[in-house]
């Protein structure tokens, strides 16, 4: 066959079988495999960088910029940017404790930590249970390569999409949004480094001259079920093993911070976490904060704080708070279900 | 036993109060503790101290004093009710601080709870959006520093100084 013969060949086959021309798309790892990903990642890398945080509080949008810097398997040092009400601030969470510099108060408040162990492949399989987890594709974040993953609860309730880098596993940029589609909240890194093995001086709190100092330790031993929670706090009533949106009771806790002690019984779907709070009226005014929201049998408050709102209200003697990711219609059905 | 719990029994530590498995059980979160071990050793000062105190001795005509007056029969300093009330009526001044000091003794606890009521109103929020995000941690997808932004806002609530009044303030 002459050259243009095989020339005119080779064009009919491209163009009769599509995508035959185009380079070969690498195959995208399966959402099982980068979820697992995401669980181990912090187990396996540190790194540092400079990410920006935006929520959307009621009818504002508040953006904060931050330098996160993480140490596997478990430290973390936070030093906020921006705005000017949070510049300066500095927390270090060195998995037992974490300590948090107010340099404008001069004050350091230390409390328990929020880090937990690095998640296991195992618990991949607990999240796609209780979520439906697609590969929406590939897409390169601050020059890298991400698999942008969608994560959306079987029961209802906010979504979340991740960008998750190829290499390590570690979540580039996060996004949650409401029941109708809204973005309520972004978390981005505009620059990371990898694989730094940070010196565990960065994630040491060195306490500033002078400074005076609060210990925030609240909450008691927790128990694992409604009944001990109710006989621990002696108020309140016996919280139901399981709610809507398929949240479980998963432990309880009383938190007592000077006369105020409440108790919290807290859910979850596998991932996300719903807390339910009971205090005794007498013990505590009716918050006023946030919205007021009609529920079947009470008035309540809202508070929105974009990854968090918080529904508050008062029936049979007992001030009631559930504080969730969960978009503010779940949070009323649930309240109106806690109530019947 | 949570990090709280084995802070709180420290002291108990020190002095060898334990018993033998929680004070094991001390001895290995004070291993890989380090504000446990600030903690106890800031304690073993403040005991150090303690001490270097000097030991006072009991006066010696201390005994001889009390011991007589024990067993006697009460003497005419125990006076009834009523001949107080009668004492108290024939001096006004007197009848009317002992009326305050009731009225006192009854108001403060009342005033301080409501007013520690009210205070539970105004942090309450806080309360609630911290232990919340305490107990968001063990959602390993979480963003880490949203959740140390929400505990600090919070702790600056409960200790009194919220952010929106340090914004305020500058």
């Amino acid at each position: 066959m002459s050259r243009g013969g095989v020339l005119v060949v080779w064009l009919v086959t491209v163009l009769a079988v599509p995508g035959l021309g185009a380079p070969a798309r690498p195959p995208w790892p399966s959402a099982a495999a980068v979820v697992a990903a995401m669980l181990t990642a912090p187990a396996l890398v540190d790194y540092e960088g400079t990410k920006v945080l935006s929520a959307v509080r009621g009818d504002r949008a508040e953006t904060v910029t931050a330098l996160e810097s993480y140490k596997r398997l478990g430290k973390l040092r936070l030093e906020f940017l921006s705005p000017e009400s949070v510049s300066g601030r500095l927390i270090v969470d060195d998995g037992a404790s974490s300590w948090q510099y107010e340099p404008s108060y001069h004050l350091v408040i230390r409390g328990p930590s929020f880090l937990r162990p690095p998640g296991s492949p195992a618990q991949a399989q607990e999240f796609l249970r209780g979520y439906l987890v697609a590969v929406l594709g590939a897409e390169e974040v601050i020059g890298r390569q991400t698999i942008v993953v969608a994560m959306e609860p079987r029961a209802g309730g906010a979504g979340r999409r991740y960008w998750v880098d190829q290499a390590t596993g570690a979540v580039l940029r996060m996004e949650e949004r409401d029941a109708t589609g809204e973005i309520v909240f972004t978390s981005f890194f505009t620059r990371i480094s990898f694989g730094l093995n940070l010196p565990s001086a960065v994630f040491r709190f060195h306490l500033p001259a002078g400074a005076r100092i609060i210990s925030l330790f609240l909450s008691g031993d927790p128990v694992d079920s409604p009944a001990a929670l109710r006989r621990q706090s002696g108020f309140g009533a016996a919280m139901p093993a399981s709610l809507s949106y398929g949240y479980r009771f998963r432990d309880g806790t009383v938190a007592r911070y000077g006369a105020l002690a409440t108790s919290a019984a807290t859910y979850t779907d596998g991932m996300r976490a719903l807390t339910v709070y009971q205090t005794p009226s007498s013990k505590m005014a009716f918050p006023r904060v946030g919205i007021p929201v009609k529920l079947e049998a009470a008035e309540a408050r809202l508070l929105d704080l974009g990854y968090v709102r918080v529904l508050i209200w008062q029936w049979r003697g007992i001030t009631y708070a559930l504080a969730g990711s969960l978009p503010a219609a779940a949070l009323q059905v649930i309240a109106d279900e806690i109530m019947r | 036993m949570t990090h709280a719990r084995l802070q709180r029994q420290l002291s108990a530590y020190l002095d060898g109060e334990l018993a033998p498995a929680e004070a094991d059980e001390v001895r290995t979160h004070l291993a890989g503790c380090t504000a446990c071990r600030e903690e106890l050793s800031q304690l073993q000062h403040v005991k150090a101290l303690l001490l270097r105190l000097p030991e006072r001795s009991v006066p010696r005509d201390l005994w001889a004093a009390i011991h007589p007056r024990i067993g006697s029969p009460p003497t005419a300093t125990v006076e009834s009710l009523g001949e107080v009330v009668r004492r108290m009526l024939r001096r006004p001044a007197l009848a009317l601080g002992a009326a305050v000091l009731i009225v006192a003794l009854v108001a403060v606890p009342l005033v301080r709870g409501r007013i520690e009521r009210l205070r539970a109103g105004e942090i309450g929020a806080d309360l609630f959006v911290r232990e919340h995000a305490l107990a968001s941690a063990d959602d390993p997808l979480s963003d880490r520093a949203y959740l140390g932004l929400l505990i600090g806002d919070a702790n600056l609530a409960l200790a009194g100084t919220p952010r929106e009044e340090s914004q305020a303030d500058r």
